[in-house]
């Protein structure tokens, strides 16, 4: 990491990010129909059929380099950084091998869906249209209907185990096991199987010809001695000879890829008339024909070489290409810092360069196969940026990129890429409030500030050194991972409060009308909450043995079965070269990372429909169990009041010790019950994992109407320790004494809070420095994940009409902060009229 | 030691430096016409109503043991002169469209919801606001408060409108770290005439505040057609400056959004044609206040 020099905020805040070519390549794209992209798709069978019997491992990284060599290039007018996924200025791509069923379903009904926005169909011609629906043909052909996951866990557990899993019991949630969800070749999209490539630091700085050799001497030295990690004739050292071999395939086609940019460019500026713009195709040019083969020279090399990296990656990684770009202020800095030494670059330049990754980065759609309701994660392509951070001594890593980055954020204002900050207590005041300024200019939400020195103590307890436990970043939603260190995928979830309602309900489903649990007592005959939990403790410990052994058979059945693992091999050189295993195998550093994450769903529900039943049955005893029983199972018709009563009830998230002591009873044993069988993949405890991102919308639809007040699939709450929407009446720091009474994000990954701020109340720095104030409390508080979103004029509107849901609505007006439901209609109307006009 | 404490409210953004929580007295010896927390001002519980949130269901209605309550398209009335507080109707009200405003809280009570955000006064040099309401009425309970946040180092903020004795006061003022001050009137007979009560007492404990040499912020609402005259302005600024030019002056620009609450417990608001004063109006006020040499800022 390099030392950062003092940065001069003056230098940074009069920075234009979207200089005029870059609003025009913005507006085009915004403005352009997004159209169907089918060349990668076919590109990639045509090579499957001419690969034909050779080892899977080469199939994968033939086919990819295919791609990478066939593929039309798009360079589009002014643009200074290149790499585009699709020969479209908005293009969705797509591969029929991951799921012909669906794609030729949309074929058949004409409509694509893509992740933007369902209302309109993604365009496609008539002639793209039909070669793509033979290549799901093809595809359909050579695939078997059901998922491989699927028929292992039949032939393993039983048909049995589908009621237990995504849209049938919904008790387990995991992207691998959706029942009759239709896989292809590779089962990538689910949680284990591929995982995802990731933009490396350390590759760009050392350049692909460096690893090209590693893997070429590694191959000879085996020929030559033998293999010492494996014992000759084993099926991982006859297997790591090919894997080698597709790493090197792999990472040579990255090279060419960027050579036939080097060429186009080369071609273009020949043609060009304007100087200027000649020369910036022959400084792309110059670019593209020395990385990522060699280390970049200079800044622009370094943000051209990301751009391709992240789109590479984004191609490779085909059906969940989450690719985190990783910690970007720390990756560019060097290149920046010398560079501006050299006189040779300045903010400005620095600005307009990032302003265009950004875009780039954004640009990258593929289409979207799976139904709008299933998604998990609407809309969200998760390519996340991390700044900040110390270094294994200490010192905090801020740097003039980290500013600036958060500047083209609040300018460009897209929904993506998304930013985390590594916050350490130690950092400039005017850097955070230079975070939140831009996260109010943005419209809130972004940046999340994460706790640095909590992410890096979770990876020393688990024996990993200082040196590359203090190098993490945020992937995914709301995980985080060592660059090229770990193995980049998700987790499978238990849902909770389908677990509580199988207790409430001795173990019945009331959705699928099967008995899913074991009995464990009928509620209404019980006399306090404690039989309640312990119904549910019970419930719970009959399911995660069972979570365990569908995870383990999804992995082991992935493995097995689908592989793509060239470049993500290549990526962390270090170690899946000498080990010859593939990251989701074992041959990451840190193998039990990510691979042996559990997740637990819904614990704020859970902890407040506990509280209401002890309130309103228990201590109150104003109905009895069987009257709330009652009025859940008809989803409160007929028991308003009842409901209103439990809506009412004490709700986690306003620093009251009746509800919070119970959640902190089921943070202590949740955990206790999950971890108490080891991983079977790791041998090691499960990782527990608590985000719910956007999660909370699928698993609700299963779940009935609970004491907590919830209706019948409504979603369950939004994140790991965020408050009910409307439920914390007490204010934010409330809201945070709730969620960090104890350490729980020590527990758990994935504790993320959201706030919810409207724009006025944040409009002065004196304001913005409260909540720095906030952040830093939490922080010493050992909370994990904060984040600040700006209220909506739409959720003004919907305060409006549902005053209820809103309780905690805090507006600004005149000299002092107001509750939005307590004010008259009129005076509420002015405020969403203004809404629309605040600026920054 | 008990108080009537009619509101707590944490991260309070606007009462003092830092992260505060401000504790809200009841009861006020003033009663300013564009009050913006009429519920403040009777020093007993009442019952208070939010339209927004009722559905007129007639509950309150069935539930009120003196038969106080009448509903009728507007919604609910409430009696109040005959109300004895018994919040049975509050207690009925499922809607949670009836709260009881004031509540007797011992200091240990209102102590125990201030020290739970302690975390948050320590990183940002935040604590206390007492509130009102006039808390001089309340010295004795402010006074028990301070004392306890200044054993555990926590910021103590007196929000008050110096209208009290001075022996309340001085009280007060022995735990108080910074004053808000208000000032609304220097002539005597205009604050008769718009709070209800002549201003002598204000202006003697100001100069009590300046001698003891406590910091103070001067707070000025402005109330266009009122007190914005550059007489009465004028006549502010001296005697600030009088005193010590050293003490920031901060204008708080009149708002109509109290206005809801007086429908909230069955009063008429008084100010119905007065707007928001202009930015050029503020601007003019504050130049004014400005040419005494005093440091002065407008609220947003
Ligand atoms: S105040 Fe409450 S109980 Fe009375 S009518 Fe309104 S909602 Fe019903
Ligand atoms: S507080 Fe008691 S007396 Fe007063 S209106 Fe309510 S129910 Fe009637």
């Amino acid at each position: 990491m390099t030392h950062a020099d003092k940065v001069h905020p003056e230098e940074i805040k009069n920075v234009e990010v979207l200089t005029l070519r870059l609003r025009k390549l913005k507006k085009e794209w915004e403005e352009a129909e997004p159209q169907v992209y089918v060349d990668d798709t076919l590109l990639f069978t045509e090579s499957w059929k001419e690969t034909e019997g050779l080892p899977v491992d080469i199939r994968w990284a033939k086919a990819f380099e295919k791609r990478l060599l066939e593929c039309p290039l798009l360079i589009r007018n002014d643009e200074i950084i290149v790499g585009s996924l699709t020969k479209f200025i908005r293009g969705n791509g797509t591969l029929c091998a991951m799921k012909p069923h669906e794609i030729l379903e949309m074929c058949e009904s004409g409509r694509f869906a893509r992740k933007t926005s369902d209302t309109e169909s993604t365009k496609i011609t008539p002639e793209d249209l039909k070669a793509l629906k033979e290549d799901a043909e093809y595809w359909v052909e050579h695939m078997p209907r059901v998922s491989t996951v699927n028929a292992a866990l039949e032939y393993d557990m039983g048909p049995g185990v589908f009621d237990l899993l995504f849209d049938r019991g919904c008790v387990f949630e995991g992207r691998g096991v959706r029942y009759k969800m239709d896989r292809g070749l590779f089962q990538n999209f689910s949680a284990y199987g591929g995982g995802v490539a990731q933009v490396s630091a350390q590759c760009i700085d050392n350049g692909l010809n460096h690893v090209i050799d590693l893997c070429k001497k590694e191959r000879e030295r085996m020929m030559a001695e033998g293999d010492d990690e494996h014992s000759h004739g084993s099926a991982q050292f006859l297997r790591k000879y090919w894997l080698l071999e597709a790493c090197i395939i792999s990472c040579e086609a990255f090279i060419k890829f960027a050579k036939r940019h080097a060429d186009l460019a080369r071609e273009m500026a020949e043609k060009e008339s304007r100087p200027g713009r000649k020369a910036e195709l022959i400084r792309i040019a110059e670019a593209c024909e020395r990385v990522p083969a060699e280390p970049p020279r200079n800044f622009f090399e370094a943000v051209q070489c990301v751009r391709l990296y992240h789109l590479v990656c984004w191609k490779e990684s085909s059906d969940r290409p989450e690719v985190p770009v990783g910690r970007l202020d720390q990756l560019l800095y060097p290149y920046y810092k010398k560079d501006k030494e050299a006189g040779m670059v300045t903010p400005q330049d620095a600005a307009e360069l990032l302003g265009a990754l950004w875009l780039k980065i954004r640009e990258c759609e593929n289409l979207v196969t799976i139904p709008r309701s299933q998604r998990a994660a609407p809309g969200s392509l998760l390519p996340n940026i991390t700044l900040c951070g110390v270094d294994k001594d200490g010192n905090d890593l801020t740097n003039e990129i980290s500013w600036l980055v958060l500047e083209a954020m609040a300018q460009i204002k897209l929904s993506e890429p998304a930013i985390y900050i590594r916050y350490n207590p130690d950092m400039d005041e005017e850097f955070i409030l230079h975070a939140l300024r831009c996260n109010v200019r943005f419209g809130g939400g972004n940046p999340a500030f994460l706790n640095d020195k909590l992410g890096t103590e979770r990876y020393l307890e688990r024996g990993v050194p200082i040196e590359d436990a203090s190098n993490w970043n945020a992937s995914g939603c709301l995980g985080y991972h060592l660059d090229r260190m770990e193995h980049v995928g998700g987790g499978h979830n238990i849902n909770q409060l389908k677990v509580l309602e199988l207790a409430l309900n001795n173990g019945f489903d009331p959705r699928t009308q099967k008995q899913l649990g074991p009995k464990t007592g009928d509620p209404r005959e019980f006399n306090g909450i404690e039989q309640i939990m312990e119904a549910y403790y019970r419930q719970l410990e009959y399911f995660v043995p069972i979570l365990h052994k569908v995870k383990m058979l999804s992995l082991c059945t992935e493995i097995t079965d689908g592989p793509m693992s060239g470049l993500r091999c290549a990526m962390q050189y270090e170690d899946c070269i000498p080990s010859g295993l593939t990251p989701k195998e074992g041959g990451a550093r840190y193998p039990e990372g990510r691979t042996s994450w559990l997740g637990s769903r819904g614990m704020v529900d859970l902890a407040d429909t506990l509280a209401a039943i002890k309130k309103i049955v228990f201590d109150d005893k104003k109905v009895t169990m069987a009257e709330m029983l009652e009025a859940c199972s008809k989803n409160w018709e007929g028991s308003e009041s009842l409901h209103q009563l439990c809506l009412n009830a004490p709700k986690y998230g306003n620093d009251d010790d009746y509800v919070d002591s119970i959640y902190d009873e089921l943070s202590t044993h949740v955990p206790e019950i999950m971890q108490r069988w080891i991983d079977p993949i790791t041998g090691k405890k499960p990782m527990l994992f608590i985000g719910a991102a956007a999660g909370h919308v699928v698993i609700g639809q299963s779940i009935g109407a609970l004491p907590n007040g919830r209706t019948a699939g409504s979603p369950t709450n939004d994140a790991a320790c965020s408050v009910m929407p409307g439920m914390d009446v007490n204010g934010p720091t409330a809201a945070i004494n709730s969620a960090t009474k104890k350490a729980y994000a020590k527990e758990f990954v994935g504790y993320a809070m959201n706030m919810k701020f409207s724009k006025n109340v944040l409009n002065t720095d004196e304001k913005l420095k409260k909540m720095a104030w906030l952040i830093k409390a939490f922080m010493a508080r050992q909370g994990w994940h904060i984040q600040f979103n700006i209220h909506s004029r739409e959720e003004l509107l919907d305060a409006q009409e549902n005053p209820e849901r809103h309780k905690n609505l805090l507006v600004r007006v005149g000299g002092y902060s107001a509750y939005f439901i307590d004010l008259p209609p009129e005076l509420q109307n002015e405020i969403v009229q203004r809404s629309m006009h605040d600026r920054f | 030691m008990e108080g009537i404490v009619y509101n707590i409210q944490r991260y309070s953004i606007d009462d003092g430096p830092g992260v505060r929580t401000t504790v809200f007295l009841k009861g006020c010896p003033l009663s300013c016409l564009w009050c913006s927390n009429p519920e403040s001002q009777n020093p007993l519980p009442e019952v208070t109503w939010r339209y927004t949130s009722c559905k007129k269901c007639g509950i309150c209605v069935e539930t009120c043991p003196l038969e106080l309550i009448k509903l009728d398209e507007d919604g609910i009335h409430i009696d109040r002169k005959s109300c004895d507080r018994c919040g049975k109707c509050v207690e009925a009200c499922v809607q949670e469209a009836l709260q009881m405003s004031g509540k007797r809280m011992t200091v240990e009570e209102v102590y125990d919801v201030v020290k739970r955000d302690a975390d948050y006064y320590k990183v940002s040099g935040g604590g206390l606001t007492c509130s009102g309401g006039e808390l001089l009425m309340q010295a004795d309970f402010v006074t028990e408060l301070f004392k306890r946040c200044r054993g555990d180092e926590i910021h103590t903020c007196a929000d008050t409108s110096g209208f009290g004795t001075k022996e309340a006061m001085e009280k007060v003022l022995v735990y108080t770290d910074l004053v808000y001050y208000d000032l609304k009137y220097i002539d005597s007979a205009e604050h008769k005439k718009n709070c209800g009560q002549s201003n002598e007492l204000i202006l003697s404990n100001l100069v009590l505040v300046v001698e003891k040499g406590i910091p103070m912020v001067i707070r000025v609402p402005l109330i266009p057609g009122y007190n914005d005259s550059d007489e009465n302005l004028t006549a502010i600024a001296k005697t600030v400056a009088e005193l010590d030019d050293g003490i920031p002056v901060n204008i708080l620009p009149y708002h109509r959004y109290g206005e809801n609450k007086y429908r909230m417990i069955d009063r008429k608001y008084q100010l119905e044609d007065v707007e928001s004063p202009t930015e050029e109006e503020l601007d003019k006020a504050k130049k004014i206040i400005e040419s005494y040499g005093l440091k002065c800022e407008i609220s947003k």
